[in-house]
């Protein structure tokens, strides 16, 4: 055996490993599907090929006529299952009619028994010392059935290729490229040299060029993330490489070096001869590693174009993702950020609530797109449960066919994420294919999935912050409307209270009329001058009289308290001192003191002045009516003291001291109530009776004052009303 | 009684739709000495106040036809100038009007039925006398 020898065997074994390899892989990715079955017909019929082919052109064979034929008979069988694999790809069902196949194989196990007959190849002459068939006639019937089933191969893949887009064209073009590069390398580099010359040196390289066929077709079917071959055959080559170079470097080394040696001292093995090598087979193997890096870089530059750093990409998506509550923009914000970085021309993600679709945010090429929101619902519940039960996740090329792989197949989807948020279902994430035809890879789909619950939380964020604007603006509106209510109550309400404002006006008005013809005519009959009259009717005239003016006083006095209660008073203010405005009622009230024998005492002014802002006017009634209560309540012989003082640092106290019946600690909270009217006072001062409003009214015009009333007593001893004003200065004289 | 030949001089015109109350008013005021003039209504006050000279006028806000108010914007309108000062005696307690009232140049205010007899011949004093004024608003 020789080096080329070797080498073809070499090749020859390697290409058989890696073949069946493939083909096993492959049909059991998915045992059921006739495409990858009729891949595994035909990678089996051409390994087995192959080693015939091998046989059949090593000159040493014995029987070497039977090889030749078996060689024919079994690229027979391999085109046969070419043709039959072009026509159902990538189909899982067999797509071919019954009579179709029944005819096919009968055509060609025609073929393939002429193979083995003398009609094809006669006998082997030998050239050069190669073996060398003799065709006979029946050669043309094979070679028209190999070139017909594969040109017609071809021309289905074509045609399927020209039909169909995305993944499904990227890899009938990767097939096809397998198919003519392995056909074209036949032509050139083995048919034509041998027709030609009757020998090629090029025959132990035929199973490289089937290996290049069933790399594509395999990796075309297979595509998955989990037998990443592109990852394989950048490793591979980047090892073969580091493979040749270490190992020519290393020979080529070692070989000068020894010739070296050698020359010098030719007749001695020295210990150096040794040492040498050694030590330059240490140093490659130092930069083993290094060189590895090296190459794997260069590889990587030229399989992986369009890689990311998951990393990098993961952190641009969590700052995203803090960056904004806006459910529109962080959608938007997300999918462009892995539109770009994974290259996908469509993305969306979709809320649902309750079976149904509540928003969609979608990104890229939306053209052409059915949005069929129940499919879509549907699609995103069985990513939820996916059949894949450890992973919340479906991607199209893992699933096998069903209802789901079609709704995506007619939405063009490939990936779909769940989101969930606390188990609770919340939508999804779509993701179209890639631009570029590839399959997301295990690292995009690692990448997704550590991403969705991040997305889903976001998201959930998002939506309750939407949920709490919706919210805010739903209340305002509420406050609105509830405000506008009010308006138009209070607008109302003012209208009534000015309606009820001048009924009150009016009905004062309508009662003081004829009060005051009763008043003023009783006054004359009383005081007709030069007539005296009977004891008796001017007793009756007087009577009626201080009845009338009591009705009087009640009619002003409810009129007051209507004022004060609509807010209606207005204080003409005006600095005073408090000191005159007593004296002066004090003055007023002494007649009816003295008359009934009163000890009347006005303290506190001799020397101070208490200057106030007040309404003299109405102080002035206040007043009135507190010493006028207690002249009313105090008995003959008994005592009546009004002091003025100070009362902490800026306020004047007036009390009204006097020795009344006193008003028990029970009656004290009805004093400035409206129409008080306290038991005993009125059993026993019936005879004088007021309103029942003047308290009510002084203390709510004290208070208009800044002021308060306040009022001490006791049963039997008497009573201590306090008038507290706010002072702007005092003097004293 | 001493200055009863000046008062005898005086005219006031009492403007009153109440007819005890005029009456009232009318004969109070004579028996002083007074030369008393009385209007029914708003438009006899206008015409009377508009025609004849007054000392004083009693003038009632709430009156048939036109109210005392009017009568006043009337009189104010045509520019017409009046002679005597006018007082409002009526019942009506509005703050409001009374502050027109005021506005139009009102002397004082009364409440009728707060005051006796006696008490509106010492108010008619005073205003002739151009003494006091009391708006007290009760």
């Amino acid at each position: 055996m020789n080096v080329f020898e070797i080498i073809g065997l070499i090749i020859l074994s390697f290409a058989l490993i890696v073949n069946l390899f493939l083909v096993f892989l492959v049909y059991l990715r998915n045992p059921a599907s006739a495409t990858h079955k009729l891949f595994t017909f035909l990678g089996i019929s051409l390994s087995i090929w192959l080693v015939i082919f091998y046989i059949s052109s090593q000159p040493t064979s014995r029987d070497i006529l039977w090889w030749m034929k078996f060689s024919l008979f079994f690229a027979t069988l391999m085109s046969a299952a070419l043709y039959l694999f072009a026509s159902v790809l990538p189909k899982n069902t067999m797509i071919l009619k019954r009579q179709h196949i029944i005819s096919f194989t009968v055509i060609t196990v025609v073929v393939m028994g002429l193979t083995l007959t003398q009609f094809v190849f006669e006998r082997v002459e030998y050239i050069n010392n190669a073996p060398n068939p003799v065709a006979a006639p029946g050669i043309i019937i094979f070679l028209f059935y190999v070139l017909l089933t594969n040109f017609y191969a071809l021309i289905v893949l074509y045609k399927k290729y020209k039909a169909a887009s995305g993944l499904i064209k990227n890899q009938l073009s990767l097939i096809m490229i397998g198919v003519l590069v392995m056909h074209g390398l036949l032509i050139t580099t083995i048919t034509l040299p041998v027709a030609l010359f009757n020998q090629s040196p090029f025959i132990s390289l035929v199973p490289i060029y089937t290996l290049i066929f069933i790399l594509l077709t395999a990796y075309s079917i297979l595509r998955h993330r989990f037998l990443d071959i592109r990852l394989i055959v950048a490793r591979a080559v980047a090892y073969v490489f580091l493979l040749l170079f270490i190992g020519v470097g290393y020979i080529a080394f070692l070989f000068d070096l020894a010739i070296l040696i050698n020359r010098d001292k030719p007749n001695r093995q020295t210990v150096q001869g040794l040492i040498v090598p050694a030590i330059i087979a240490l140093l490659f193997a130092i930069s083993f590693q290094p060189l590895r890096r090296f190459f794997e870089k260069i590889t990587n530059k030229f399989l992986y174009k369009d890689k990311y750093d998951p990393n990098t990409l993961l952190w641009d998506l969590s700052r995203i993702m803090a960056s904004t509550l806006s459910l529109a923009e962080l959608s938007k914000k997300i999918l462009e950020k892995l539109q770009g970085a994974i290259k996908i021309n469509y993305g969306a993600i979709v809320l649902t609530r309750h079976s149904s679709i509540i928003w969609v945010g979608g990104a890229g090429n939306t053209s052409n797109r059915p949005f069929k929101g129940k499919d879509i619902y549907e699609l995103i519940h069985a990513s939820n449960k996916s059949q894949n039960e450890k992973e919340n996740i479906l991607i199209f090329e893992e699933l096998s066919e069903s209802k789901t792989k079609n709704i995506m197949r007619e939405h063009n989807i490939t990936v779909v994420l769940p989101l969930i948020v606390r188990k609770e279902l919340i939508g999804g994430i779509l993701l179209g294919e890639k631009s570029s035809g590839e399959i997301y890879s295990s690292e995009d789909i690692d990448l997704l999935k550590i991403f969705a619950p991040e997305v889903a939380v976001a998201v959930k964020n998002s939506l309750s912050y939407e949920e709490i604007k919706r919210f805010n603006i739903t209340l305002e509106e509420e406050v609105k409307r509830a405000t506008e209510r009010l308006r138009k109550a209070n607008t109302k309400l003012k209208e009534l209270d000015n309606l009820k404002d001048e009924f009150v006006s009016i009905a004062s008005h309508e009662l003081r009329t004829p009060m005051t013809a009763v008043k003023s005519y009783l006054w004359m009959a009383i005081n007709q001058p030069g007539q005296t009259l009977k004891n008796q009717l001017k007793k009756y005239l007087e009577i009626s009289y201080s009845s009338t003016e009591r009705l009087i006083r009640l009619v002003n006095d409810m009129l007051m308290v209507s004022r004060i209660e609509r807010n209606k008073i207005e204080l003409k203010l005006e600095t005073i001192n408090v000191c005159d405005i007593v004296k002066m009622v004090y003055d007023e009230l002494k007649i009816s003191a003295d008359e009934k024998h009163i000890d009347f005492k006005l303290l506190g002014c001799e020397t101070n002045r208490y200057n106030i802002k007040a309404d003299k006017e109405k102080l002035r009634e206040v007043f009135q009516n507190i010493v006028g209560n207690a002249l009313k309540f105090t008995p003959e012989k008994g005592k009546i003291t009004i002091n003025l003082k100070m009362s902490g640092q800026n306020k004047v106290a007036t009390t009204i001291t006097d020795t009344g019946p006193g008003i028990p600690k029970e009656d004290m909270s009805k004093l400035f109530q409206k129409f008080s009217r306290i038991e005993y006072s009125y059993a026993k001062h019936s005879s004088m009776p007021g309103t029942g409003l003047g308290l009510y009214i002084s203390k709510q015009i004290v208070g208009l004052h800044n002021g308060d009333i306040t009022v001490e007593s006791e049963v039997d001893v008497g009573t201590t009303f306090s008038v507290l004003l706010p002072i702007v200065s005092t003097d004293r004289r | 009684m001493a200055d009863q030949k000046t008062q005898s001089t005086k005219k006031i015109l009492v403007v009153e739709d109440e007819e005890y109350i005029r009456d009232l008013y009318v004969q109070i005021l004579q028996k002083e000495g007074y030369l008393v003039d009385a209007a029914t209504d708003g438009e006899e006050a206008y015409m009377k106040i508009s025609k004849k000279e007054y000392d004083l006028i009693l003038l009632d806000i709430i009156l048939p036809k036109i109210d005392g108010l009017q009568v006043l914007e009337k009189l104010r309108k045509e520019a017409k100038k009046i002679s005597a000062p006018v007082v409002l005696l009526t019942n009506l307690s509005q703050e409001v009007v009374v502050a027109k009232a005021m506005d139009y140049g009102v002397r004082g205010y009364m409440v009728k039925s707060d005051l006796t007899p006696s008490d509106i011949l010492t108010e008619v004093r005073g205003y002739l006398n151009g003494e006091h004024v009391r708006t007290q608003l009760k």
